[in-house]
């Protein structure tokens, strides 16, 4: 042991080390853990439909008895779009395309039957549409069209058509393998396209295909051009606000209640990871005084050792290392203990997780990993600066 | 370094009185390297502020000081710490020694960051003080005498141009007054240092160059 050192660890309060320690760890593990459980409730998430992302928004407008009888459409004008477009929680807005001509759609399964079917599509602009965009494409000159179809369709047959008719069911898997034989006409033309299911969403209730595919194809199929928007989608900077439920209200539109609960849910979870990780970080700021103090009244107590050895030759910067390398060594040593607790209390909730989502892959322990260097990092270099400061006054004390 | 020149010096708290009677404040003096000097007092003269000043550890003074021509007020903390390491050694009156730590560490304490002495030199060091066999007892165990020889030790355990020494021989008798002045001489010598000491009473026996009445 060098001699500074059993000079300068004279008056270390251990019962203070303690505090500092244990407070710590308390504080930096519900940050981490904050963190970490945030990045995975995403995966989940993601896991579940990464079709739409959650703040986005799709509103119609009621379908009433009048409507029906008097004929009233339910389509958007432009002033009423204009008008949602201004709306102060609307970020960013985009209208549904419909296709404007006759589209057939029709396949086999395995040779026992064969489905045929009218048909409709609509598209919303790509950056709405939150996938991979890798597939998500058409090119006229290659004639397959990517489709997204709601979830329940594939319910519907497998739990009511299939089981009626003692046929077999289906997977995603399997469907999404299936070419399905598209057929637009109009316009005197008719082309044949092959069509296959890119994806399944629970959150969108449309037979979605590219936007680029539509613009083309209601181009070349449609008997008269006509935008007729009935619905739009909007991305919402917070689901939850108030405005937004009151502005539909009054204008009679409606929206998927099921999507505003879920995102509600996201919403709060969003709050209340905060809130935790406000607290975590308190928590771990007051520890970080503690230890500030700590070593303030560490130094103040030994200062005439820490003056006599500047003295005798010694620079500041070498008196101060050890009281440096001592907070660094307690940080890391903090550190270590909160990814330890992190990393068990998290392979518990993954397990619960598991059990709800088997398919998910468990996202990287990386979040935590980041979030703990970086910490250690700050708390380090400003124990180390505060340390030299506190040192330096020392000299300058006579 | 070779000169240390005081210009007007004066301390703060001497700076009203008019009739200061002295041979160093207020006046042009200088010490060079090589040289013995001895500056004689009364108690309250100002004498240990003069060594505090001369080492950088108080700037309560009006008027320069300078090392070889430098104003070592422009010094900073860096420069500072390098002169105690290699030009400047100073035995303090009230000795500042560590009292947890033993006699020997107390005197490798400071020759770790110098590394100039060797352990043969600085043992017999201890034996010609006759405190070798305190070596491993804790300083503050020690009688004020023995203590004053552990700080004389580990004021030579660096390089230095001036040797300045505090009223050293306080609490020591004739023969270890002798032992440490012999030993003070031969290591300036050897080094081809100044040696610059205080007294009030008792004076350490040297070849002084220059005697100056404070």
């Amino acid at each position: 042991m060098s001699l500074i050192w059993k000079l300068l660890r004279q008056h270390i309060s251990i019962p203070q080390f303690v505090g500092f320690f244990f407070a710590n760890v308390i504080g930096m593990a519900i940050i981490l853990l904050g963190i970490q459980f945030y990045n995975d409730m995403n995966a989940v998430y993601s896991s579940e439909d990464s079709f739409m992302r959650e703040d986005y928004m799709i509103v119609n407008k009621e379908v009433s008895m009048l409507n029906s009888i008097f004929g009233n459409d339910n389509t958007f004008s432009q002033e009423e779009i204009d008008n949602i477009k201004e709306q102060p929680f609307v970020e960013k807005m985009g209208v549904f395309t419909p296709s404007q001509f006759v589209v057939k759609a029709g396949f086999d399964i395995q040779g026992v039957a064969r489905f045929s079917t009218d048909l409709f599509f609509e598209s919303v602009p790509d950056d709405f549409v939150d996938v991979d965009k890798e597939g998500w494409i058409f090119n006229p000159e290659d004639n397959t069209i990517p489709i997204i179809i709601p979830k329940y369709y594939l319910d519907l047959y497998n739990f009511g058509f299939a089981q009626s008719r003692n046929m077999p069911a289906m997977t995603e898997g399997i469907l999404e393998a299936i070419k399905i034989d598209i057929t637009a006409r109009g316009n005197q033309d008719e082309q044949i396209y092959k069509g296959h299911i890119f994806g399944f969403s629970n959150r969108i209730n449309t037979i979605l295909v590219p936007q680029k595919f539509l613009e083309y194809a209601n181009k070349r199929f449609a008997e008269k051009q006509e935008n007729k928007v009935v619905r739009v989608i909007m991305q919402v900077d917070n689901p939850t606000d108030e405005n937004i439920k009151t502005f539909l209200e009054d204008h009679k539109y409606v929206t998927d209640e099921d999507k505003l609960d879920a995102s509600k849910t996201n919403y709060l979870l969003k709050v209340v990871l905060s809130i935790v990780l406000l607290v975590g970080l308190i928590i771990s700021v007051l520890a970080f005084f503690i230890l500030m103090l700590s070593i303030y009244l560490l130094v103040e107590k030994n200062s005439e050792k820490l003056q006599n050895l500047m003295i005798i030759g010694y620079s500041p910067a070498k008196v101060a290392r050890p009281y440096q390398i001592l907070t660094v060594i307690l940080n890391v040593i903090v550190a270590l203990i909160a990814v330890m607790l992190v990393f068990f209390m998290r392979k518990w909730y993954m397990n619960l997780f598991e059990n709800f989502f088997p398919n998910m892959e468990v996202p990287s322990f990386m979040p935590t990993w980041i979030m703990v260097i970086g910490i250690c990092i700050f708390f380090s270099v400003i124990n180390f600066f505060v340390i030299k400061r506190k040192v330096l006054s020392v000299w300058a004390k006579k | 370094m070779n000169i240390i020149s005081l210009v007007n010096t004066i301390p703060e708290v001497f700076a009203s009185v008019e009739d200061l009677n002295s041979e160093v404040w207020r006046q042009q003096i200088q010490l060079e390297k090589g040289c013995n000097y001895l500056f004689e007092a009364n108690s309250g003269t100002g004498k240990s502020s003069l060594l505090s000043y001369l080492y950088g550890f108080r700037r309560d003074y009006q008027g320069q000081i300078l090392f070889d021509d430098v104003d070592i007020s422009s010094f900073n903390i860096k420069k500072w710490t390098d002169i105690r390491k290699k030009t400047l050694s100073l035995l303090w009156q009230e000795l500042r020694l560590f009292p947890e730590l033993t006699a020997w560490e107390n005197v490798v304490i400071k020759n770790n960051i110098t590394k100039f002495q060797n352990k043969k030199t600085i043992e017999t060091w201890f034996e010609q003080l006759g405190i070798d066999d305190k070596r491993e007892a804790i300083v503050d165990k020690m009688s004020f005498g023995q203590q004053q020889r552990v700080a004389l030790i580990r004021a030579l355990c660096q390089p230095f141009d001036f040797i300045m020494v505090d009223e050293p021989i306080s609490h020591l008798d004739s023969m270890n007054a002798d032992v440490m002045a012999e030993i003070i001489s031969a290591e300036a010598k050897r080094q081809g240092a100044a040696v610059i000491v205080t007294s009030i009473g008792k004076r350490l026996e040297l070849q002084y160059d220059h005697i100056f009445k404070l």
